[in-house]
């Protein structure tokens, strides 16, 4: 057997499931971890990026650039949203969850009827290496680098820039952090921003693997909310990362050795069981550790 | 008349509910409501009564259509949608289809040269330009020309003079929506005809309200076969006529080791079961089956588990927007082997969704696509750009709901009536009909039609060529399970595990 090519093979089906949870959750990270906010729009503004990044790319643009075009369109995009609609639902869960659900579904019937069934799609970038009778897409290796990178930017914005000090403060403690200064609308449109530019980033990353359709959001909203809420609120960068790998590591020796259809059910048993034990997710566990590793000291 | 009528309503609504003992503003706002109710349904009542005395030489013959127009199956729902307006248009300008009961599809014999390989038709535009007509030509003795002209003057306009009126509702892809459709076009709208249907779960969602009022009900998509019902005419291609000709071309050609890669709902399974069969009389075998829910939409590991079992040619019954993700992943992992669908190009035109080259090398066994090089085809395709210049494609499932109607408004006519049941007497004669397909026979005992086939072929730069032609292949499965709906009706539908002949050669 060609022990190689099969590990080779194990570790890259690892990258891509792990690459693709993460770039599902990257936006949701922001705004449900963040913000709190239960944004089942979180789909369609994926969506949202991919068709923009369809219409420039099939205008000639270079993937990179259609790309950032996508994250700055549905980034204004969620401005708006923020400023007319999600402003009016802080700390009101469950009303999120009902605007943002009715805001999907305007998006995606709106786009079937402004743009019709489909768009032009964006085809995945070529090359592929062999190794063995395995060959390996560059297109996923190079989702997995982009999908460490982003998160890596993420952390390094909310960790180690004045912003991103201030968007703590505000998540933390919101009338103290005016009481110190903190221009908390501010930050909230910022923050909501950078969720909704991010969801139209990973949705442009993703377009080459799938059809670009008003619907095409729903195959990604599953995974984007175990990913977030299995990770946990405590630190939301951290949990994602490590529910995504966590995850990744149950599902993908099961679906290589029995299929995808037993991959997925291992992977929604792991996210059950981890939320009955750690009700909290991932990083309340990881952070709780840390702790009594601190006081003991 | 009115106050009298209102007045028997207002008497027997505070009577019965005496027992609760209601108050005085609960009983006047009964009544009004009664009262409101009489007096809407009244004229109503009257004008149904006028209108039987006036023996419906006016009134419209109502034809219900149900498709999903939005929704993940939309860019099917729509074409559908479009081809009963077209045909609809049609039949009311006065034009019907060439066609008529119990004969059988002819050609004219004419001294032809050919080429050695079929055309190849360009996957750009609607216009079937010919990218390459198959090298050079070489006399031979006589050649099978079919009919160029198919549509021609019906002698009236509508049907027996009256109007055909399309009653098109959109069933948002969800079965409760259609159930809730089909209720209120059977028992409200009170249609002649109800065409319908894409998912075999929304067929089989309204298929019992069909039973339960006797409705004339046509299911124009192909499917996995099976259903023999007396009410319903099944006039899309079944699994014997796509999976077969498929699997034993593929097989011949490529090699006996298949790998089945299918949707996992009962369309899946029951293909899968059809190919797994038939596979071992033709010398194949499968060498692996996965089937993969309907949400998962990132194939990574599938490919990985196909490259470890290495076939000769894979079968992919992938169905709905997340499963067609796996063509162009399968291309960008470099996956090269060669794929048959029964549902693939044909229906939901990936090769011109996807960039090339991921659907390069997919074989499909259809009656009918876009590319079908004929001339009746060509003039087909234009009148329907006429019309809707702006559609990207026409499926099979459009060009089978173009035709069931014109067959409906033919045997209504030659019936002389729009009564159900005498329509569907009409229908059991056994009919031709000339589609742009070719020439299709709705066969008597069975309700299902017999049709030409073709294997359609998509190349590396998704252009369309159709390496071999069966011009025509009977719906026989039903016919071996002793199927016959006039001589004993029945009202189910069959699977493989109810015909013993499956079990014959697997293992």
């Amino acid at each position: 057997m060609d022990v190689i090519g099969v590990v080779a093979s194990i570790v890259y089906q690892f990258c891509t499931n792990t690459a693709f949870l993460l770039l599902c959750a990257l936006g949701l990270i922001v705004i449900l971890g963040m913000m709190n906010i239960i944004n089942l729009a979180h789909g369609e503004l994926m969506m949202m990026g991919a068709y923009a990044a369809s219409a420039t790319y099939s205008r000639g643009a270079p993937f990179w650039l259609a790309a950032i075009i996508a994250f700055i369109a549905v980034g204004i995009f969620g401005t708006l949203l923020e400023v007319t609609i999600v402003r009016r639902f802080y700390g009101r869960e469950l009303g999120a969850l009902v605007v943002t659900w009715g805001v999907s579904l305007v998006l995606s019937q709106g786009f079937l009827l402004l743009f019709g069934p489909f768009m032009p799609p964006i085809q995945i970038p070529e090359g592929n290496i062999a190794l063995g009778q395995y060959s390996f897409s560059y297109y996923w290796i190079a989702m997995f680098v982009v999908a460490a990178l982003l998160v890596a930017a993420l952390w390094w914005i909310y960790n180690r820039t004045d912003i991103g000090l201030q968007a703590r403060a505000t998540m933390q403690n919101p009338s103290m952090a005016r009481a110190l200064g903190v221009d908390t609308r501010r930050i909230y449109m910022m923050t909501f921003t950078l969720g909704a530019a991010l969801a139209g980033l990973s949705g442009a990353l993703l377009a080459p693997t799938t059809s670009i359709m008003p619907f095409m959001g729903q195959q990604f909203v599953a995974s984007a909310f175990i990913t977030v809420v299995v990770g946990g609120a405590t630190n939301v960068i951290a949990g994602a990362v490590g529910s995504s790998l966590l995850l990744s590591l149950v599902k993908t020796p099961i679906g290589f050795f029995l299929g995808a259809f037993l991959g997925t059910v291992a992977l929604l048993l792991a996210a059950l069981i981890i939320i009955r034990l750690i009700p909290d997710g991932l990083s309340a566990a990881i952070q709780r550790r840390l702790d009594l590793r601190h006081r003991m000291r | 008349m009115t106050d009298r009528t209102a007045e028997t309503h207002m008497d027997t609504a505070p009577e019965s509910s005496n027992s609760i003992a209601p108050d005085r503003r609960a009983i006047v706002k009964g009544m009004a409501t009664a009262g409101l109710a009489a007096g809407v349904a009244l004229p109503t009542y009257l004008r149904g009564f006028e209108t039987s005395a006036y023996a419906q030489t006016s009134a419209p013959v109502k034809m219900g259509f149900i498709e999903d127009e939005s929704g993940n199956l939309s860019v099917y729902g729509i074409q559908k949608l479009h081809a009963a307006q077209l045909a609809v248009a049609e039949i009311n300008a006065g034009k019907t289809l060439k066609g008529a009961p119990d004969i059988g599809a002819g050609f004219l014999g004419a001294e032809a040269t050919v080429a050695k390989n079929p055309p190849v038709i360009s996957k750009e535009g609607t216009s079937l330009a010919v990218v390459d007509d198959g090298g050079a030509k070489s006399p031979v003795d006589l050649a099978y020309v079919e009919d160029a002209d198919i549509l021609v003057d019906s002698g009236e306009k509508g049907i027996l003079g009256r109007e055909l009126q399309l009653l098109s509702s959109d069933g948002q892809s969800n079965n409760a929506v259609w159930q809730q459709l089909a209720r209120k076009l059977i028992q409200e709208d009170k249609v002649d005809v109800l065409v319908a249907g894409f998912a075999s779960a929304e067929r089989e969602a309204i298929r019992p309200i069909v039973d339960q009022f006797k409705q004339l009900y046509f299911y124009t998509n192909q499917y996995e076969g099976g259903v023999a019902d007396a009410n319903t005419f099944c006039t899309g291609p079944v699994c014997e006529q796509q999976v077969i000709p498929t699997v034993q071309y593929m097989v011949e050609k490529y090699g006996p080791k298949c790998y089945t890669i299918a949707a996992d709902y009962n369309f899946g399974q029951l293909t899968a079961a059809w190919t797994k069969a038939f596979i071992p009389l033709v010398g194949g075998k499968i060498i692996g089956e996965e089937f993969i829910p309907l949400s998962v939409s990132e194939f990574s590991q599938v490919i990985a588990r196909i490259q470890a079992a290495k076939p000769d040619w894979v079968m992919t019954l992938l169905v709905g927007q997340n499963h067609h993700n796996y063509y162009p992943q399968a291309a960008a992992a470099g996956l090269k082997y060669p794929m048959a669908s029964t549902v693939n190009m044909a229906q939901g035109y990936e090769h011109k969704r996807f960039a090339p080259p991921s659907l390069a090398r997919m074989h499909n066994a259809i009656q009918y696509q876009l590319e079908v090089p004929t001339a009746r085809n060509r003039a087909f395709v234009k009148r329907w750009m006429t019309m809707f210049p702006n559609d990207p494609y026409i499926g099979e499932m459009a060009q089978n709901t173009y035709f069931t109607i014109h067959l409906y408004a033919k045997a209504a006519r030659l019936a002389h009536t729009v009564d159900q049941q005498k329509v569907k007497r009409c229908l059991e004669l056994g009919w031709n009909i000339e589609a742009p397909e070719g020439s299709v026979f709705l066969e008597p005992g069975t309700h299902h039609c017999a049709h030409p086939i073709r294997l359609a072929y998509c190349d590396e730069k998704h252009n369309v060529s159709f390496l071999r032609d069966w011009p025509m292949i009977q719906a026989w499965w039903l016919q071996r399970l002793g199927v016959n709906l006039i001589r004993s009706p029945e009202f189910k539908q069959y699977t493989p595990d109810e015909d013993p002949y499956f079990k014959m050669f697997t293992i």
